[in-house]
């Protein structure tokens, strides 16, 4: 086991920790630390940061599910949705230049960042917010 | 998070299980689609080791994290990694 593989250890029980709690995407804090910390190109980034979503998605999913967090109906209907873009989306992603993907992502991130100023603002309106 | 009346706390639940057939669909296309695989299964493992522990321990913090400052935390880092893509892909 080499340093990379520490670090690459620390970096996913970040991104895990970010995940299960404030429930964003794996993928953003994974792909970032791949393609600036260990220089991977995007498509490959992205690529192996879906693989290690499903078993870390599993843990922090199974940990809601006992915990009588998840409503089933809702996420088997947004998974089926999200299947059929995320064919489409990969099938995209593998074909088009690295930098276009990057900024793609970029967007993404900066969208990402407006929500979780919003749902900030949210908390900050309501701190009694239920739960 | 914008299904009607879901909490904060369902919605991400929610994310979670709704991620798993997403990516398992996905994963087969960046593998193969391209003329070499798209996807690093020996570093995918790694960040796994460390992930499924730090997913466990947010899904049971939830309820002590001071959800507010860590949003914002996380919302400035995102933004500023988001600009970084957008200006030097």
């Amino acid at each position: 086991m080499s340093w990379a593989d520490v670090v690459t250890v620390l970096a996913g029980f970040v991104g895990g920790l970010l995940s299960g709690s404030l429930g964003i995407g794996g993928g953003q804090a994974f792909i970032p630390i791949m393609t600036i910390g260990f220089r991977f190109p995007q498509s490959l980034a992205q690529g192996t940061s879906l693989a290690a979503i499903v078993p870390t998605a599993l843990a922090g999913g199974l940990t809601h599910l006992r915990e009588g967090n998840v409503v089933l109906r809702a996420a088997l209907w947004m998974g089926g949705g999200g299947v059929v873009g995320a064919v489409l989306g990969a099938l995209l992603a593998v074909e088009i230049p690295g930098s276009i993907l990057s900024r793609l992502f970029g967007v993404f991130l900066i969208f990402n960042a407006w929500r979780l100023f919003a749902a900030a603002r949210r908390d900050g309106a309501a701190p009694h917010k239920a739960g | 998070m914008l299904w009607g009346g879901l909490q904060q706390r369902q919605a991400n639940a929610n994310s979670l299980i709704a991620i798993i057939p997403i990516a398992i669909a996905a994963v087969p296309i960046y593998y193969y689609r391209h003329g070499q695989p798209q996807v690093d299964f020996h570093f995918a493992l790694f960040l796994v080791l460390g992930a499924v522990v730090g997913a466990y321990l947010g899904a049971r913090s939830l309820k002590y994290i001071p959800d507010r400052q860590l949003k914002l935390g996380v919302a400035v880092l995102i933004l500023v990694l988001g600009v970084k893509y957008v200006v030097l892909p």
